[in-house]
Order: structure tokens, then sequence, then C-alpha cells
């Protein structure tokens, strides 16, 4: 967990001093190092070049194009599916799953993790538990949720709250818990109560290492959805790939991981927003 | 003399009280603040006589036999402090010089009451010292602002936690800002600012709160020394100003002689213990850029380090000791 170490420097919103312009001059891509638009460019071309091999391959016959179907086939269909509307009920489906498994895991895990890690006899009593459901590989909950909540939304909620629960939980535990003793002490000092302690102090001490695992943390919460409609529902992306899978349109199973891939992708940039506004005090910033 | 000190006492007392419940006004009044002057004045002066007996419950940080033992990992026992006597008198600025595991920041987290003495007693103003204690303000040698709050919102925080208004506390932290020259830095985050100005920054975060007591534990031995003779100039200044009492730690002897009313030696540790106390009598206000060159700074400087250096040698010795047996 370590955050910090691995980030970049970044350029700060007021870096109008000396050092901060010497800082951020720093950042200037170095001698023979390409620019970003350069590394875009190039970037684009390994795409195209994968992509076409793919397809060229495929059109030879080299690659089976009913297990490889051919990327020009993929977004035929993911056009097809888009045009025509038919993804989008299912992708609002798994959105819905993730969001409510994402809302109610991390406020779980949050409301837990302040509590053990205040409360020292509760988490050497509820630790051994805590571990033993960790440990346990979460995909085998998902038969028995099925049974328990039935084929909507909910047993998917269920299984997407077992994942990031415990991402958030620890995460909370750790941060209360490795919260700078001097930072305690002196707003002890300076008059704070348990409350404005818990306020001023741990949840924001929290907070940074719970942003750091937001990225996991919502990533798991799609997982858990996607993963629950693949076994058992009446709709959502998971549904759709497994529909597709039933009747051997290959196509289909990419076309749905890939609408799959940039909503994530989407839903990942807009995290990095939310991270970067909310730790805005940060000295060092994720690039 | 002996009827001031009562009177000053209860005096703080109750601007304490103001503080935390009132508008800043109130308390910054000027009659109050050339009262609590004349009285500070009185309390330097009155120390300087062995002969006054003040009242027990007019010093401002009494620590009567404080032991003070930690639980080592080995499961024996290990002694920072042992019998400790320390009194601070209302108004007066004493420095703690020690070597280095002397203890020196035990003391003053007992003063706090971040810690409490495993023997002894605790008092301020007479009032035994049960949890923090409320009449101090302490400046920690980290960095101990709030690295998510800009400045202002960590020199207002004192205020807001107990109860005043934002807009209020902003507008005396604003005052403060301008004091310690960070008028134009308000809306900056901890990160953005310069070691300096974050010392500047905890100053005025412990002085809003208008404090009887400052504890502060080496708060400028990070700094370059340029930065520190300006920091310790202004410090004084803001003490001058102020009938605080000042507990002030550092392992400079230099530094303590310069700022303070009397110096406190310890002995190496562990276990270490006061060694001597000495008065320094140099008249204020002192110019701290050219104190160096007083001569009576240098016969005290004489005098001080010849004690000074037995116990710091005698660590330096133990920590060779301990290192040969590693070894």
């Amino acid at each position: 967990m370590t955050i910090l170490g691995s980030r970049k420097p970044g350029s700060t919103k007021n870096g109008s001093s000396a050092g901060q312009d010497r800082y951020t001059a720093h950042r200037q891509p170095r001698r023979g190092e390409m620019s970003a638009l350069a590394m875009r460019s190039v970037q684009l071309l390994l795409t195209i070049l994968v992509l076409g091999a793919w397809e060229l391959l495929g059109r030879a016959g080299v690659i089976d194009q009913f297990f490889f179907p051919l990327p020009s086939d993929i977004f035929q269909t993911v056009w097809l599916w888009v045009s025509s509307g038919f993804v989008f009920p299912h992708l609002w489906v798994t959105m819905q799953e993730a969001i409510l498994a994402f809302l109610v895991g991390a406020a779980v895990g949050l409301l837990l993790g302040f509590i053990l890690a205040r409360v020292r006899f509760l988490e050497r009593l509820l630790d051994p538990f805590l571990q033993m459901f960790n440990a346990l590989p979460r995909v085998v909950l998902a038969p028995i949720f099925l049974l328990w909540f039935g084929l909507g939304i909910w047993s998917k909620v269920a299984f997407g709250f077992t994942l990031v629960f415990f991402i958030v939980f620890f995460n909370t535990l750790e941060g209360v818990k490795s919260v700078d003793r001097v930072l305690v002490d002196n707003a002890k000092m300076l008059g704070a109560s348990e409350k404005q302690l818990l306020r001023h102090v741990f949840i924001p001490s929290a907070l940074t290492w719970i942003f750091s695992s937001l990225h996991i943390s919502v990533g798991f919460a799609i997982t858990g959805a996607v993963v629950g409609e693949y076994l058992g529902a009446s709709g959502g992306m998971g549904y759709a790939i497994a529909q597709a899978q039933g009747v051997f349109d290959t196509k289909g199973v990419f076309a749905g991981m890939f609408i799959l891939m940039i909503a994530v992708l989407i839903i990942d940039l807009l995290v990095n927003r939310l991270e970067r506004h909310l730790l805005r005090w940060r000295p060092v910033r994720s690039s | 003399m002996a009827g001031t000190r009562p009177a000053l006492s209860n005096n703080t007392g109750v601007r304490k009280q103001v503080s935390v419940r009132g508008p800043m006004h109130h308390f910054r009044s000027a009659s109050v603040n050339q009262q609590g002057e004349q009285a500070a004045g009185a309390g330097r002066e009155e120390a300087k006589m062995p002969a006054a007996q003040p009242g027990t419950s007019g010093y401002a940080v009494e620590l009567t036999g404080c032991t003070k033992e930690f639980p080592t990992s080995g499961g024996e026992t290990y002694f920072a402090v042992r019998d400790i006597d320390l009194k601070v008198e209302p108004g007066r600025f004493v420095s703690i010089v020690g070597p280095t595991g002397s203890g020196k920041s035990t003391i003053l987290n007992m003063a706090a009451g971040l810690l409490t003495p495993t023997f002894g007693e605790v008092k301020s103003f007479g009032e035994p010292v049960t949890g923090v204690n409320r009449r101090a303000s302490y400046m920690f040698q980290q960095d101990a602002l709030l690295p998510w709050k800009t400045v202002i919102d960590n020199v207002s925080l004192g205020l807001t936690m107990a109860g005043v208004s934002k807009a209020e506390a902003h507008a005396e932290s604003r005052r403060w800002l301008e004091k310690v020259g960070l008028k134009n830095f308000a809306d900056r985050y901890p990160h953005q600012l310069s070691g300096g100005m974050r010392k500047r920054t905890a100053i005025a975060q412990a002085w809003i709160v208008n404090p009887d007591i400052l504890l502060m534990d080496e708060p400028f031995s990070a700094l370059d020394v340029q930065t520190r003779q300006i920091m310790e100039n202004e410090l004084l200044q803001l003490w001058q100003e102020s009938d605080k009492a000042v507990v002030f730690i550092t392992h400079d002897l230099d530094e303590a002689i310069a700022l303070s009313d009397e110096v406190v030696i310890l002995g190496a540790g562990p276990g270490s213990t006061v060694v001597g106390s000495y008065e320094i009598d140099i008249p204020r206000p002192r110019d701290l850029l050219d104190i160096r060159d007083d001569p009576r700074f240098v016969a005290l400087h004489r005098e001080i380090w010849g004690r000074l250096k037995v116990e710091v040698s005698k660590t330096y010795e133990s920590a060779l000791a301990e290192e040969g047996e590693a070894a």
C-alpha cells in the first residue's frame, strides 16, 4: 500500500512560487523522450497494426473466425447493439447493480472500519471471523445469493457487496490506525472532542486510503455484477454475453466485452476526476 | 508581590473561558492585555528573587516527582525520566536542554496531559492535569498541520472546534496570519508552503486560542540556521507582547540561553532527571541576532555547557558501549 511512493509528482494548481516552477519544469519531457502527442500516434499505430493483423489473418483463414471473429464483424455487432438500443437496458441494469453494490459495500465497510479501528475490543473479537470471510473465494457465494435473493438485481448487489466491502473495510481500518500520531495529539491539544477528531483527522486521513482503493473497489463492484448476471439473471451485460454465448454468437460475446470495457474506462475516468478533486490537498498526484 | 499571583491566575483563567465561549474581541481587549503584561512582568521580576514564596496555585506548570516508565517489547520497563521536579511560573520562558534520549519530549507530553506519569503529579495553575491540559497549546517538532486543510482552516481549527462561528474564526485567523506574515497564503495547503511558513502557520494555530502555556518541542529544529534565527526572534517578540508561560525543548544550548529566563539541564538517559537549573539574567528585550557576542551570554554559555558537556559525553559513551555490545 505504498501509494505515495509510486506516484509521480504533478504540477500543482497554485504553483507560482519559484520552487514549484522548478518542480513543474522537471515534468517537461526530457531530451530523447517522446512528447505526449507522438506517444498517442504510436499507440494508435500499434492498435491499427494488431487489429489489422487480426483481420487479415482471420480473412486468410489462419485464425478461426468462429472463435476469433473478425474485428470488423465485432465492431459491426457493437454498432448494431448500440444503434438499435439493444444494449442500453442491459448496461443500465449492470450499472445499477454495480452502483448499489459499491454504495452499500463502501458505506458498511467505512462504518465497520471506523468502529473497529476505534474500539480495540471489537477489532480483536471480530478479526478471525473477518479474516475467514475474506479468505473465502467470493465467487462461490454467487449461487447461494441467487437462491436467497432471486434472479433480479439484489443477488448481484449482494455479491458485489461482499467484494467491495472487504476492500473498503480493510483500507479504512488501516487508514484510521495509521493516522499520524502527531496530528491526533495536535488536534487534541487544540481542544478536539472524539467526534471532532473523527471529523477533522480520522475521516480525511482514512479517505486517502479509501480513495486509493476506489479504482479497485469500483472495478470489483462491476465484476460482481457481471459475474452474478452471467450465472443467472434476466438482464444486464453479463446476461447479454451469456445469451450470445448460448447461441455460439462469439461476435456477440466480443461485442459485449468491448462495450463493457468502454463503460468501465469512462467510469474510471470519472473516478479519477473525483479523486483528484477530493485529494487536491495532496502534494503528489497520480498523472 | 505575593498578592499579585492569585489575581493573575484568576485573571488568566477567566480569559481562557471567554476565549472558548465568546467572540474574539472580548478577550483581546486592550485592558486585559495590558493587565496581563503587567502581571507577567511582575511575575518575571519576582522569579529572580529566590526568597519569594509563590503560592503553589501560581505555577503554570508544576511537575512534582514525576517518573515515566514504558514497557519495552522485551517485557521490561524502561525509565524515560525519573523524579522530575519542574516549576514554571506564569509568563516565564523556560527551556529544557538535554542530550539525545534524555526524555525531553516525555516531560513536555506530561505537562500537556498527553502522557500520564507513572509516579508523581502534574499540576497546572494549581489544578491536577487529567487528560489534555486545556490551558496549554503545543508546538510539535514535526509538521502537525492537517494536510487536508488550507492554512486558514488550520489556523482556525482551535476556534472552530471550540464552537466559534466560521466567519468569526476566519476573521481572527486573518489577523494572525497577517501577524506572522502569511496574509497572502491563507488558501494554500500546507504542502505548498516552505518549512518556515509551515512553522509560522503552526505558531498562529497554537497562539490563536490564547493559551496560558505554550509547550514547544524543538519547534525550529528542522529549519535552516537563518530561518531559525528569524523565527526565534519573531517568537520572542510575540511572547514579549503576551503573558504566556513557555516551556521550550531544544538540544541547542545557544537557542535556549538566547530565548529563556531559565535553562533546565537534563541528565543523560535513560531515567534522566534534572541536573541543573540556571537563571538567564540577560536583560530584555534581547536582539537575538547579536546576542551571541554579549559577554553575559558567553559567560552563561560557558558555565552551562560545562555541566551539559558531562551529560552529553555520558550519553555518547553509553551509545558507543551499546554499539560495542551489539557488534
